[in-house]
């Protein structure tokens, strides 16, 4: 009855330059409501790649088709070749998953839940589960039970059952929901080198732009169902060349702004906030300091993903 | 197999690893310890052992249902409330095979119970009160008698955790299921009672007219008209697959949305 997972056909197997994800057409109708309508998207290997909308866009549904606990109701989901609908068996191999919370059994110790899950599936070693322990940096609390785990360590654990099988796709469904400034940073920097290091392809999905920005290679839109764009996040290239937007904290700011009002000061918030590329803003900070005012911090503004977010749906407010 | 039985050695540890598993056994043992124990020190002696054996096992077969029922009843829905039924279904598992290790899991521990309750109250009665070969219920030896009623009482066990599993499983909610088995455990014998009354042909097709084996022991016959053992059996039998095909069925094309 458990036949082992056969190897993936030939034709498939291990294309280092095919997408890992291939959604094609996927539509979730619920009702005659259409939860996710018509996406198509394709996750490059390799990459931190950002799912990204406001809540009630369709990111959890579509993140439960790629798993295999909602059923499309049309098209297709490949994971490395295998579609998530005919073969489910042979493509949730290759998957890792945190779907919402990392909810495990309480009543366990953290190690007793890691057994149950390495037991699913054939080839993970006692060995193997000590490394992913190690890794996450669970030793200590490993044979505590999980419901004196803070959420953090909870969180801990549920990476470490979504690695636990080397998957070359791990999908995380809104991690930081609930993490501290500290864990939020620590997933991300640990997301960072799973991709780097491991090679495996990280899937994301999050509400927080400003994250999203810090942590992908590159993001994936949606919005009430739909897919409205994909793009590459670049990272800190663009401050160079175009004009940004620039606060300066000087005293007398008043004053201050006559002296560049060629320049387009206006003041905002106590502080003089002007347009001007990179030059220009070293030009002013040597006029502002050669007539004696005091400048106390230089602070560029870029226009981040969520003012292109805005921008891009129609200013539709997110969280 | 060897990896479908990890699954189950999963789901027995789910059981086991839990405090209430253990305080439902203490509980069956010291009630079923208590009977024996008191009428031996109140009786001046000379009493055969099958008569606090029998209440022993009226009160074991009640206890062990129920709490087979209580652990079927939690073991789809307690994963759906729990939230932890995402991360159980997304390995390389079919849905149906993962049902199936939940409910082998709980016909084991079914079968432990009443195995062991069985051994318990036969030696706890043997020892307080000494072996007695000689009693006799009706034409069958005592030991017969008692052996096909735990075997029959535990063909109804199965029926009523397969009807708790199927409610669980249908709508995630473990106290509809054990309320529900419950219910029908405990005030089936009562309807059939009165129904046995009426006199319509289809009465007899009815699920819980047909649930208690036991009075068919030793050649006895049931209330109700045109019924004997085989009947019963394959009504009960008729039942079970409508209820197994209902709850593979619902459990492999539901959408996972909690």
């Amino acid at each position: 009855m458990a036949e082992p997972i056969q190897a993936p056909p030939a034709q498939h197997a291990g294309r280092e330059d095919e997408p890992v994800v291939q959604m094609r057409g996927v539509t979730k109708r619920i009702g005659k409501r259409k939860l996710i309508d018509n996406l198509t998207l394709d996750v490059p290997a390799g990459e931190v790649f950002g799912f990204l909308g406001p809540n009630g866009a369709g990111k959890t549904t579509t993140i439960r088709m790629m798993v295999g606990l909602m059923r499309l109701s049309e098209g297709e989901i490949i994971i490395r070749g295998q579609s998530i609908s005919t073969a489910y068996e042979q493509a949730i191999r290759h998957v890792g998953a945190i779907v919402e919370n990392p909810e495990m059994y309480k009543y366990l110790t953290g190690y007793q839940n890691l057994l149950h899950f390495a037991r699913m599936i054939p080839g993970i070693s006692r060995q193997r589960i000590e490394e992913v322990v190690e890794l996450v940096g669970l030793k200590a609390r490993i044979h505590d039970k999980v419901k004196t785990y803070s959420l953090g360590m909870r969180q801990r654990l549920g990476v470490a059952q979504a690695i636990m099988h080397k998957p070359s796709l791990l999908i995380l469904d809104e991690p930081t929901n609930g993490l501290d400034p500290a864990g939020i940073r620590e997933l991300r920097d640990y997301l960072r080198l799973l991709a780097r290091n491991e090679g495996i392809t990280v899937f994301v999905s999050s509400h927080l732009l400003s994250e999203m920005e810090l942590m992908c290679d590159r993001v994936a839109i949606i919005q009430n169902g739909r897919l409205v764009d994909v793009r590459p996040i670049a990272r800190g290239t663009d401050a160079h060349a175009a004009a940004v937007t620039v606060l300066l904290d000087v005293d007398r700011a008043d004053e201050a702004r006559q002296l560049l009002a060629e320049a387009g000061a206006i003041i905002e918030g106590g502080l003089l906030r002007l347009e001007a590329d990179r030059e220009t803003v070293a030009n002013i900070n040597a006029r502002l300091v050669g007539a004696g005012f005091k400048v106390y911090g230089i602070r560029t503004q870029a226009k981040s993903l969520e003012d292109q977010f805005l921008e891009m749906t129609g200013g539709e407010r997110i969280v | 197999m060897s990896d479908f039985w990890q699954l189950v050695t999963n789901e027995n540890m789910k059981i086991y690893r839990r405090p209430r598993t253990w305080i439902m056994l203490g509980v069956l043992l010291a009630i079923t310890a208590a009977v024996p124990i008191s009428i031996f020190a109140f009786e001046e002696g000379g009493l055969s052992m099958w008569m606090p054996f029998q209440v022993n096992t009226s009160m074991s077969v009640v206890l062990v249902t129920v709490f087979a029922v209580v652990l079927s009843a939690e073991s789809v829905a307690g994963e759906f409330s729990s939230g932890t039924i995402k991360l159980l279904l997304i390995r390389p598992w079919s849905r149906s095979k993962l049902l199936l290790s939940k409910y082998i899991a709980l016909l084991l521990f079914a079968l432990l119970f009443m195995v062991g309750m069985l051994a318990w109250n036969l030696g706890l009665n043997a020892l307080l009160f000494g072996y007695d070969g000689s009693n006799e219920m009706g034409s069958l030896s005592a030991l017969n008698y008692f052996l096909q009623t735990y075997l029959f009482e535990f063909i109804t066990l199965v029926v009523i955790v397969t009807i708790s599993f199927l409610i669980s499983t249908v709508f995630r909610s473990g106290g509809l299921a054990i309320g529900l088995s419950i219910f029908l455990l405990l005030i089936g014998s009562a309807i059939s009672g009165m129904l046995s009354l009426l006199d319509y042909a289809w009465v007899k097709y009815l699920l819980f007219v047909n649930l208690d084996l036991t009075t068919y022991i030793g050649g006895g016959s049931s209330m109700i008209e045109g019924t004997s053992l085989g009947f019963s059996l394959a009504v009960l039998a008729a039942y079970y697959v409508v209820f197994v095909v209902i709850t593979w069925i619902v459990f492999s094309k539901r959408d996972v949305a909690a």
